[in-house]
C-alpha cells in the first residue's frame, strides 16, 4: 500500500476541526484554520506532481473494506477529472478561511469548525470511488452548509438556509434510492468502476439517468430547479459564497460524468439533445436575468447559472472538444466566479451595500482593487487570453459539431455576459461618481491581495497556455467518450 | 412438567426473575429510605439491570421450551433486551434531577421501571399468544402509572387516563383476536397456530383474527390509525418517561409483531399490503403534523410516529435483511431518541420547563455543547449522515429494494424530506436566534453520561456499522 496521499488531505481539514473545538480564542482559531486548509493546500502538489496524465486509470488508489456485509468499501482515488477539482477545492479552502478573516465576528469557532468539515467533505466527494463513501459525503455536506448560510448569512438567512437544504436533500434522497437500485442490478456492489462494467438495461438507464438528474441538476443548477442558488448566494457571507460557487455547482456536473456518462451510457446518448436544450436555456434564461440585476450578488449569481449552462453544455455535446472544453471550464468557472464572488465581499465588508446603483468611480477609490475586479469580469466574459474564452470555445465548437441550432442560441449567452458583466463594471469602478466620498474605502490589505493573487495568476495562466489542464484532463475525457459511444457502437 | 423441565424453564427465565425480584425488593426498601438518598434507589435499578444483562448474555444458548413452549431465550430475544436494557438504564440515569424538580422522587418511580423492563422482556421472549399478553399488560399497567407521575400536573393526569383507557381497548381487542384464535385453531402457541393454520384454505375467522391481533400491536407502537393516543401522553408524560415509551415499549411492540408476522400464519393471510399502507400513511402523518408542532414533546411524538412507519416498512419488505432492518433500526433509535430527550431534561430547571421550542432559542451561544449535542441527535433522527441515523434508513431502504419494491422507497424518501424540514426547524432555533434569558440547562454527571453514551451510539453505529450489521442479521429469526 502507497503512501495515502488521499486519506490524508481528506481529513487533514477533519483533524484540524476537532483541534478547533478546544481552542478559545478567536485569533488563534483563524491561525489554525488557515494553517491548517493552507497544509492541506500544499499537500495537493505531491499529489499533482505524481499524477500521470497518460492514462485513464484511477491513481493514488486507497481501498478497504468498511461495510462488507453490504459490499461498502472505503474506496478512493483520482483520475485526470476529479484531481484537479481535488486542487480546486484545496485552493478555495484557505482563500475562504482569508476571506472570512475580518468578515465574521461571532461565534468564529463554529464558522471555522464549518468550513473545515466542509472542505474535508468535498474533497471527499472528488475522491470517492464508492457509491456509498460518494453518498456520505455529498450528503453530509448539507449540515455545515446550511449552517454557514443560516447562521453567519444575510437578513434573510434562515430562508435561503432552508430552501437551500431542502431543495438539495429532496433532490438526493431519489439519487439514494437510484444509487440502492444500481447495487441490485449492477451485482451487488457500490464500486463504481465495477458498475461502468455493467450492462443495464435501457429502460432501467432511463430511470436512473432521471434519478440521478433530479440529484445532479439541483446541484449544478439548471433551470428550472435552480431557484435555490440566488438566494443561498445572496444570504451566504462571503465564504460561503465560494465554496457555492466554486465547489458545490461543480458536484453536479462532476456527477454527470462520473456516474451518468460512464454508467448509464445509452440513455446519456439518448437524452443529449433534451440535456442540450436544458443547457440552452439555462445559458439564456440566466443571462437575461443577471442583466436585470442591481444586486452585484445577486447578477453574480445569475452569471453563475447561464455559465454553468455552457459546462452542461459541453458534456453532453458527448464529443472530445465539447466534453474537455466542460471539464475546464468546470475548473475556470470555480476560480473565476469564486474571485467575484470574493470582490463582492471584500467591497462589502467596506461599505455594507451591494447595490450596483450605489457605486461609480472606484478606480480613483481602490486602484488595485478595481484591476483585480477587471480581470476576473474580463475572464467571466470569456475574453480571448483568459481562462474561460479556452473553456468556452471548446465547448462551444463542441456543442456546433453535436447540435448547430442549440450552439447558435448558447451564442447568445455570451454576447449577454458581456452586456451585463461590461455594464456592471462600468456603473461600479468607471464613472464620475466618486463612491469614494461616501464611503470609507481603502485598497486591498496584503492579506486581500494574497488571496487573489493565485486565482489571477490561474486565470492569466489557463488563458494563455492550458496545455498542462488539458493534458491532465485528456485521457481520462477521451477513456469517458469510449465508454459512452463504445456502447454505442456496439449496437 | 417435570423437575427437570421447570429447572430448565428457570434458568431460562433467570434475568426476568432477577429483574422482578429486584423490583420487588426496590418498593420495599424505597419505603424506608429517606427523600435524601433516594437516588441510591436509581442505581441500585441500575444495578440490577447489569445484574439481568450479564445473565442474559452469559447464559446463551437457545432454549425453545421452557414454561410448556411458552418461552424462548434466543438471539431474537437477547437482541431486543439488549434495547431494552439500554433504555431503561439511560432513563433511570437521566431521570434523577429531573424527578427532583418535579418533587415525584419516590421509590415506586424505580421500581415501576424495572417491573416495565420485566414486562418488555417477557414480550421479546413470548411464543404464546398468553405469555406475550402477560408481558404486554405487564409493561402497560407500569407505563399507565409512570405517565401519570406527576400528580400535581393536570397534563400528566390526563394523559394518564387517556393512555389507561385506549391502552385498555387496544388490549381488549388484542385479546378477542387471541379468542377467536383459540377457538379456531384450538392452540395460541404461535408455531402450533401455524400448523393449523398453513394446511387449510383461507378461513375468514382467522383472516379476522389476525387483524384484531394486528390491531393491538399497532396501537403499541403508535401506527395509524391507532396513533391518536402518542402526541398527548408523550406531551403529558414526564420526560424520561417519554423518552423510554418511546424507545423502549415501542421496540417491545415491534419484537411481539416480528414474531406473529414471521409466523406462517400471517404469510397466508396476505396483510403485507396492509401495512405497507399503514406504514406509509403513518410516516405521513407523522411528518406533516410534526411540522406545525410548538411544544417540542407533542413534536418529537409525531416524529416517533413518522419513525414506527419507517421502521414498519422492514417488515413489509420481509426476509432476513428486512427483519434484521427493523431491529438495527430500534437500536439507532434507541440512542438517537434517548439523547434527543436527554437533552430536553437538561433544559428543565427549578423555573423554566424547556418544554416550547422557543426556550431552545439561541443555545448554541449560550450553552455550546449542549446545542452541538441536540444538533447531532436531530441530524440523526432526520437520517442525515453520516450519523447512524442515515444508515438505519439506509438498510431498510436496501431491503425493500431488494425485493422489487421501488414506489416505497421513493415515496418514503420525500416524506423524509419533509421530516427533515422540522428537525432543521429546532436547528435554526437553536443556532440562529437569539439567546433567551432565563434557562438554566444544568448538566449533572448523570445526564452527561446518558448524553454521552447516546452520542457515542449515534456516531460509531453510523461510521462503523459493519458489527451491529452482523449482529442484527445474527439474530434474526430463523423459520
Amino acid at each position: 500500500m502507497d503512501f495515502p496521499w488521499l486519506s490524508i488531505i481528506i481529513f487533514l481539514p477533519a483533524a484540524g476541526a476537532l483541534v478547533l473545538l478546544f481552542l478559545r480564542d478567536d485569533l488563534a482559531i483563524r491561525r489554525v484554520a488557515l494553517g491548517v486548509t493552507f497544509a492541506d493546500f500544499l499537500l495537493c502538489f505531491p499529489l499533482l506532481l505524481g499524477f500521470d496524465a497518460s492514462t485513464h486509470e484511477m491513481q493514488f488508489t486507497e481501498t478497504h473494506t468498511w461495510i462488507p456485509g453490504l459490499g461498502i468499501r472505503y474506496a478512493l482515488g483520482v483520475d485526470g477529472i476529479s484531481v484537479l477539482f481535488v486542487f480546486l477545492a484545496a485552493l478555495l479552502g484557505w482563500i475562504c478561511v482569508l476571506a472570512s478573516w475580518r468578515a465574521i465576528e461571532t461565534m468564529v469557532k463554529e464558522f471555522m469548525v464549518s468550513l473545515l468539515a466542509m472542505q474535508t467533505l468535498m474533497l471527499g466527494v472528488f475522491s470517492a470511488l464508492d457509491l456509498f463513501l460518494f453518498y456520505v459525503f455529498w450528503e453530509a455536506m448539507l449540515v455545515p452548509m446550511y449552517a454557514i448560510i443560516g447562521i453567519w448569512g444575510g437578513s434573510r438567512r434562515v430562508y435561503a438556509a432552508f430552501k437551500f437544504f431542502l431543495y438539495t436533500l429532496a433532490g438526493s434522497v431519489l439519487f439514494l434510492v437510484g444509487i440502492i437500485v444500481l447495487y441490485f442490478q449492477g451485482g451487488k456492489t457500490f464500486d463504481i468502476l465495477a458498475l461502468m462494467q455493467a450492462d443495464l438495461p435501457f429502460a432501467l438507464q432511463s430511470w436512473l439517468f432521471f434519478a440521478f438528474l433530479v440529484a445532479f441538476a439541483v446541484k449544478v443548477p439548471m433551470v428550472p430547479v435552480h431557484t435555490w442558488l440566488p438566494d443561498a448566494h445572496v444570504e451566504a457571507p462571503t465564504a460561503g459564497s465560494i465554496i457555492l460557487a466554486g465547489v458545490l455547482l461543480k458536484m453536479g456536473a462532476y456527477g454527470f460524468l462520473r456516474f451518468s456518462l460512464p454508467i448509464l451510457p445509452e440513455a446519456s446518448v439518448y437524452y443529449s439533445t433534451f440535456m442540450l436544450l436544458l443547457s440552452a436555456v439555462a445559458i439564456v434564461y440566466g443571462g437575461f436575468l443577471a442583466l436585470a440585476q442591481d444586486d452585484l450578488k445577486k447578477l453574480v449569481a445569475y452569471s453563475s447559472i447561464s455559465h454553468m449552462g455552457f459546462v452542461t453544455l459541453g458534456i453532453f455535446a458527448l464529443n472530445g472538444q465539447g466534453l474537455g472544453g466542460g471539464i475546464l471550464q468546470m475548473f475556470n468557472h470555480g476560480v473565476t466566479t469564486g474571485a467575484l464572488f470574493l470582490f463582492v465581499g471584500l467591497i462589502y465588508e467596506r461599505t455594507h451595500t451591494r447595490s450596483i446603483a450605489d457605486y461609480g468611480g472606484l478606480m480613483k477609490a481602490a486602484p488595485i482593487y478595481t484591476v483585480f475586479l477587471g480581470l476576473f469580469t474580463l475572464s467571466s466574459m470569456a475574453l480571448p487570453g483568459l481562462n474561460s474564452f479556452v473553456g468556452e470555445l471548446l465547448i462551444l465548437s463542441g456543442a456546433f459539431a453535436a447540435r448547430p441550432v442549440i450552439a447558435a442560441i448558447s451564442i447568445l449567452g455570451a454576447l449577454l455576459a458581456a452586456a451585463y458583466l461590461l455594464s456592471m463594471f462600468r456603473r461600479v469602478a468607471l464613472g464620475a461618481a466618486e463612491v469614494g466620498e461616501r464611503f470609507r474605502i481603502w485598497d486591498l490589505t496584503r492579506r486581500e491581495v494574497a488571496a487573489a493573487l493565485p486565482l489571477a495568476i490561474l486565470v492569466i495562466w489557463i488563458g494563455l497556455y492550458p496545455k498542462p489542464f488539458l493534458t491532465i484532463i485528456g485521457a481520462s475525457a477521451e477513456h469517458l467518450l469510449e465508454q459512452v459511444h463504445g456502447v454505442e457502437g456496439t449496437e | 412438567m417435570n423437575q427437570a423441565q421447570l429447572l430448565q424453564s428457570v434458568v431460562a427465565s433467570l434475568p426476568e426473575i432477577v429483574v422482578i425480584i429486584g423490583a420487588c425488593i426496590l418498593l420495599i426498601v424505597g419505603l424506608f429510605v429517606p427523600p435524601g438518598r433516594r437516588h441510591l434507589l436509581g442505581w441500585a435499578a441500575i444495578a440490577v439491570i447489569l445484574l439481568a444483562a450479564a445473565l442474559t448474555f452469559a447464559i446463551g444458548g437457545e432454549n425453545d421450551g421452557a414454561y410448556s413452549s411458552m418461552f424462548v431465550t434466543d438471539q431474537f430475544s437477547r437482541f431486543f433486551k439488549g434495547i431494552f436494557y439500554i433504555a431503561t438504564a439511560l432513563t433511570l440515569l437521566m431521570s434523577r434531577r429531573f424527578i427532583e424538580i418535579e418533587r415525584i422522587n419516590i421509590g415506586e418511580y424505580h421500581a415501576l421501571l424495572l417491573f416495565a423492563l420485566s414486562g418488555m422482556m417477557i414480550m421479546a421472549s413470548a411464543t404464546d399468544l398468553l405469555s406475550i399478553y402477560v408481558g404486554l399488560e405487564l409493561m402497560a399497567l407500569c407505563t399507565y402509572v409512570l405517565t401519570g407521575f406527576m400528580r400535581r400536573e393536570r397534563r400528566s393526569n390526563e394523559a394518564a387516563l387517556k393512555y389507561v383507557v385506549l391502552g385498555a381497548v387496544a388490549t381488549g381487542v388484542f385479546l378477542y383476536g387471541v379468542s377467536l384464535i383459540y377457538g379456531l385453531t384450538g392452540t395460541t402457541e404461535l408455531s402450533a397456530i401455524a400448523a393449523a393454520a398453513t394446511g387449510q384454505a383461507r378461513d375468514p375467522g382467522i383472516l379476522l383474527a389476525v387483524a384484531f391481533i394486528v390491531a393491538g400491536l399497532v396501537f403499541k407502537i403508535g401506527a395509524v390509525p391507532f396513533h391518536m393516543w402518542v402526541p398527548d401522553i408523550y406531551e403529558g408524560a414526564p420526560t424520561p418517561i417519554t423518552a423510554f415509551m418511546s424507545v423502549g415499549p415501542k421496540a417491545a411492540g415491534f419484537a411481539v409483531i416480528l414474531r406473529v408476522f414471521l409466523n406462517p400464519l400471517v404469510a397466508v393471510s396476505e396483510v403485507g399490503l396492509v401495512v405497507a399502507v399503514i406504514a406509509v400513511v403513518t410516516i405521513a402523518l407523522g411528518s406533516f403534523v410534526a411540522l406545525v408542532q410548538d411544544n417540542i414533546k407533542r413534536l418529537l411524538a409525531y416524529s416517533s410516529i413518522a419513525h414506527s412507519g419507517f421502521a414498519l416498512l422492514g417488515i413489509v419488505a420481509g426476509g432476513p435483511d428486512g427483519i434484521a432492518s427493523v431491529m438495527l433500526y430500534l437500536l439507532i433509535y434507541t440512542f438517537m431518541n434517548i439523547g434527543i430527550f436527554a437533552a430536553i431534561v437538561v433544559m428543565r430547571s427549578e423555573r423554566v420547563q424547556g418544554e416550547a421550542i422557543e426556550d431552545f432559542s439561541g443555545l448554541a451561544r449560550s450553552h455550546r455543547a449542549l446545542g452541538l449535542l441536540m444538533l447531532l441527535f436531530l441530524f440523526a433522527l432526520a437520517g442525515i449522515p453520516p450519523t447512524a441515523g442515515f444508515f438505519a434508513k439506509f438498510y431498510i431502504l436496501v431491503a425493500l429494494i431488494d425485493q422489487g419494491m421501488v414506489a416505497i422507497p421513493v415515496i418514503a424518501v420525500l416524506l423524509s424530506v419533509v421530516a427533515a424540514y422540522f428537525y432543521i426547524r429546532i436547528v435554526m432555533v437553536i443556532y440562529m436566534r437569539e439567546p433567551v434569558a432565563g434557562t438554566a440547562p444544568a448538566f449533572t454527571p448523570d445526564l452527561t453520561l446518558v448524553l454521552a453514551i447516546a452520542a457515542a451510539g449515534t456516531i460509531l453505529i453510523g461510521l462503523f456499522p459493519q458489527w451491529f450489521l452482523d449482529l442484527a442479521q445474527s439474530s434474526i429469526l430463523q423459520r
